[in-house]
């Protein structure tokens, strides 16, 4: 697009959503998308992107019709799809969603967008006041990076507070609760920096592409902030994949992340929480877990898994999982830091590719079962407070044990070698 | 078809780690007793897991091979014992696809004797373009200032030739005809031959022997300003073509002299520091940091795009060209008790034969390597420890199969032993049944985990290859401490060049209230105060540390 059209084409609202066959959820959220900007901003000045990979059930027909009077400001792309994106179901349900996130933010810096919320077409329940929320503060003050605040019930998202945020925020010092979420706002500015960076559409690292985009801003030294929305569910789809692949997934995309970025991240010391907009609100209890299930199923890792376990984790480690193994339910407990040396041994396995990310990854399912058996056993019914005070110790925990991280990163012991 | 430079960063090369290797010395991929670049091809999964990011080939082009391959008869094939042009374009992608840049070199002084612009030359009659294209006389009286290089092998720069009836002017070996860059069309034809290259996507050249292009009488004919317009052509030609390439010159020069090839960041981007190479290894045997600091206060600023290319050791012998008379002396008994390991003016030697085999003596220098203001060299197999043979004549000792294995040929090659373009080094402290990659793999405490440890640890800190230097002037000579800044940045390193423990008592007042973090273990020291900073070294050991603003 010439440069005197694309100053005439501004449109400084975008909202894309990346789509794969989600007939299921599509048209309410496209609703949702239709009355959150009629309801707050100028519909003439937004354009809704629809990056589709080829929907064989009609999601973009849904779309537009779900639109209404405003489907003249849909703008629909493609992003190829490759066979190899079906075959591995990804965590959040949208196949080579990197080449669709990509096709967005193109679409974005075509019309000049000066904020671009991407939002997640699997999630249900996308309140009315939620599309403001994420895009206010880029247009009001200034923020490069918006990351929604979910609330969760104590048992839910226990991936993302057991590894992902407390590993997120020991490595790179900034406290953002949810840093793989599938909704975001950026800015014009931050469009551009995303489009610069290389390889993070393709391959491997698709899969973690959220990651991705939270830590790409953190480097770059962007301005982030963190909107609460209360809670939202997303859809379980029937291929959404088992519980060790989305570890191998998540995890992996975090490990990888800080392959990647070791020059910025250990440089970082402390933490620091950025501004929230909105006031966190609790979510319900959700529904229960069965915790000597966990328990056994951490036992069961323990005996099959152990020597896996052994060329990535230290002997004291060792012992200690041992002990724990042993230890009936009232006294099944993991001490913080040993959990936070656990993760970064693992780290350390990744970068040394001691195994196959995959089996290493999956191998320590079994491990996050038991942290999570010992969680919940100590949460109790505890209030969503002393939830939040819980993984405040765990966090600082692993911001405690960052050297430890450091140092072995830089001086593998390689004891198992 | 142009093929793009590999690297996004135009100024990669400050953040390089080079790896110097040869072709034929590499792996043999189809076992005809000469590595080549299906062998070599094999073994970039190696290389990427050391950790470094460019490989700078010795020449592999066609060659009667008098000179190891520096006796170019053809610029733009490879050489028939290497592979052929694909099995090189081959290799070039998968290097790129790994992240990692090569550099080819490019001998530019001189041609082979066999080269057919010679044949060509020296049967046309005087004063023709193509008789032009090298230097002749009908007197070997000419030029009398120049020196010579190979002492060991040549009495003078020129040689008659029976064909041409006249003599013709030689820096190197008789049967490498120094090019005449005082015709245009010489000039023209290396540039196409550069663009041959760079098309196919190569990210630069070693420009060898840079300081004898053209002559003059009444001069040493070295370092020229007529030379450095040459380069300033080469280099004005490539920056108009292509972008992010590099030129890396080799100029055993004073630094004074080297300095001028940088030019006014418009002619080389890269060339040797000669001068420190055998400084540093000076500075261990008398176990005082002054030859260091000495060449390092004569060494000048560059411009910003430029940047020192540091090593140990490489293809040629340690030389001692740049040093005085009772520096090489000492040198000499220092390094070279036995005569057999002196070649022209130098020792014929690898790194760990030269260190004595100690371990702590390699991690020091090698330490020094990595922190002093430059981009490092590893020369191949000196990340094992690899041995040599000075009983193999010329350099050809520093030469042998890289030493992969314990098995038959070191596992280089299968071919009959008797086959290898040379015997591999078979000592029974640097042989390949002692030190090889296989068996350094499978050892936690390795030499090579070591120097993957020091590379990946290097990279995290681009200050090293960036920042400036500052030498610190404790009281106790055998400690060499000092600062390298960059920005925010600060890293000190303190380097014992002693065989015993030593204490010294640093001046880091100007750094109150920093804290050093030791950066292989990231453990952190006292914080620095107003009093003098005090640190223990054992045997020659180094610290490096970053300085860390105390936290509030």
């Amino acid at each position: 697009m010439p440069d005197a059209d694309r100053a005439a084409a501004v449109a400084p609202i975008v909202v894309g959503i990346g789509t794969y066959n989600n007939a299921g959820t599509i048209a309410a959220i496209a609703r949702a998308v239709r009355d959150g900007l009629c309801r707050d901003f100028s519909v003439r000045d937004s354009r809704i992107v629809l990056a589709d990979g080829g929907s064989t059930d009609g999601t973009p027909d849904l779309v537009r019709e779900a639109l209404g009077d405003a489907a003249g400001r849909l703008v629909q792309v493609g992003y190829p799809l490759h066979p190899v994106d079906l075959f591995d179901a990804p965590y959040h349900g949208l196949p080579g969603r990197g080449r669709a996130l990509a096709a967005i933010l193109g679409a974005a810096r075509e019309l000049g967008a000066q904020v671009c919320t991407v939002l997640d077409a699997n999630a249900e329940g996308l309140a009315p006041g939620w599309l403001a929320a994420l895009i206010r503060p880029v247009l009001d003050d200034a923020f490069d990076f918006v990351a929604p605040y979910y609330a969760r019930a104590p048992h839910e998202g226990a991936l993302t507070r057991s590894i992902v945020y407390p590993v997120f925020r020991a490595l790179y010092g900034v406290r953002i609760r949810q840093p793989m979420a599938g909704d975001f706002s950026c800015s014009g500015r931050l469009v551009e920096h995303f489009l610069g960076q290389e390889g993070w559409q393709d391959g491997a690292r698709a899969v973690g592409v959220d990651i991705w985009t939270t830590t790409a801003a953190v480097c770059g030294g962007f301005r982030l902030c963190e909107v609460a929305l209360g809670a939202r569910r997303h859809e379980t789809r029937g291929d959404a994949p088992d519980l060790s692949m989305t570890i191998v997934q998540v995890v992996g995309a975090l490990f990888a992340g800080a392959e990647r970025r070791a020059e910025f991240w250990q440089r970082v010391r402390g933490s620091s929480a950025v501004p929230v907009f909105g006031q966190p609100t609790e979510a319900g209890d959700g529904s229960p877990i069965e915790i000597g299930r966990l328990i056994e199923a951490f036992r069961l890792g323990h005996r099959e898994l152990r020597d896996v376990w052994a060329a990535v984790l230290p002997p004291a480690t060792g012992v200690a999982l041992n002990r724990l193994a042993q230890a009936d339910r009232p006294s099944f407990a993991m001490d913080d830091d040993l959990w936070a040396r656990i993760i970064y041994d693992f780290a350390i396995g990744h970068r040394l590719r001691v195994l196959p990310a995959d089996h290493l990854l999956r191998a320590l399912t079994p491990l996050y079962l038991g942290w999570l058996a010992a969680f919940l056993e100590q949460a109790g019914t505890a209030g969503a407070a002393a939830v939040e005070e819980r993984i405040e110790r765990l966090s600082l925990a692993f911001e405690r044990q960052k050297p430890y991280l450091i140092s072995r990163w830089r001086w593998p012991e390689r004891f198992n070698a | 078809m142009t093929i793009a430079g590999s690297a996004r960063d135009a100024h990669w090369y400050k953040d390089a780690i080079i790896y110097e290797l040869h072709v034929k010395a590499f792996f043999d991929g189809n076992n005809d007793g000469i590595g080549d670049f299906a062998g070599l091809l094999q073994k970039l999964d190696y290389l990427q897991e050391l950790g470094v990011t460019c490989l700078w080939l010795l020449p592999f082009f066609p060659s009667p091979l008098r000179d190891d391959g520096y006796d170019i008869a053809d610029y733009r094939n490879v050489h028939p014992g290497y592979g052929t042009l694909e099995d090189f374009r081959t290799f070039l992608k998968a290097a790129h696809d790994r992240g990692m840049q090569v550099v080819i070199e490019l001998v530019v002084n001189h041609t082979s004797d066999q080269h057919a612009w010679f044949q060509r030359a020296r049967k046309a009659p005087p004063g023709s373009p193509e008789r032009e294209f090298y230097v002749w006389s009908d007197s070997d009286q000419r030029y009398r200032d120049a020196r010579t290089i190979f002492v060991d092998a040549e009495r003078s720069n020129w040689t008659w030739d029976p064909d041409a009836h006249a003599y013709y002017w030689h820096r190197f070996f008789s049967h490498q005809p120094d090019l005449n860059y005082d015709n245009p069309a010489v000039l023209a034809e290396i540039e196409k031959v550069m663009d041959f290259w760079l098309d196919m996507g190569v990210d630069g050249f070693r420009l060898d022997a840079v300081p004898y292009l053209v002559e003059r009488e009444g001069t040493n004919c070295e370092n020229l300003p007529e030379t450095h317009e040459v380069i300033r052509r080469i280099r004005a030609h490539i920056d108009g073509r292509y972008g992010g390439r590099m030129l890396l010159a080799e100029a055993n020069q004073p630094p004074s002299d080297v300095r001028a090839y940088f030019g006014d960041g418009d002619e080389c981007h890269m060339a040797f520091h000669f001068p420190l190479m055998p400084r540093i290894f000076m500075a261990l045997h008398l176990e005082d940091r002054s030859p260091i600091t000495d060449i390092m206060a004569r060494t000048p600023d560059l411009p910003d795009s430029c940047q020192w290319a540091l090593f140990l050791r490489n293809h040629d012998e340690l030389t001692l060209e740049m040093m005085t008379d009772e520096e090489r002396d000492y040198m000499y008994l220092a390094y070279s008790a036995d005569p057999q390991a002196r070649l022209n003016v130098g020792i014929r030697r690898r790194l760990a034969p030269l260190m004595g085999n100690s371990r702590r003596r390699i991690e020091l220098l090698t330490s020094l390597l990595f922190s002093f203001p430059g981009t490092p060299i590893i020369y191949y197999g000196d990340e094992i420890g690899m041995g040599d043979n000075v009983y193999l004549g010329d350099r050809n000792g520093v030469r042998t199969p890289m030493q992969w294995t314990g098995d038959r040929n070191a596992g280089f090659s299968r071919a009959h032993p008797a086959r290898l373009y040379s015997p591999v080094v078979m000592d029974p402290v640097n042989g390949y049944q002692a030190v090889n990659v296989e068996a350094q793999e499978g050892d936690p405490a390795s030499l090579l985990h070591w120097m993957k440890n020091m590379i990946s640890l290097r990279k995290l800190f681009r200050v090293l290859g960036r920042g400036s230097i500052e030498f610190l002037q404790p009281a106790n000579g055998k400690v060499l401490p000092y600062l390298r800044r960059d920005g925010d940045d600060i890293i000190l390193c303190v380097a014992n060049l002693s065989r015993f423990t030593q204490p010294a008592e640093l001046d880091l007042s100007a750094l109150n209230g920093y804290v050093p973090v030791e950066m292989l273990g990231y453990t952190e020291f006292p914080p620095i105060g107003t009093l003098p900073y005090f640190l223990t070294l054992g045997p020659y050991a180094f610290y490096w540390f970053e300085l860390q603003r105390a936290r509030r």
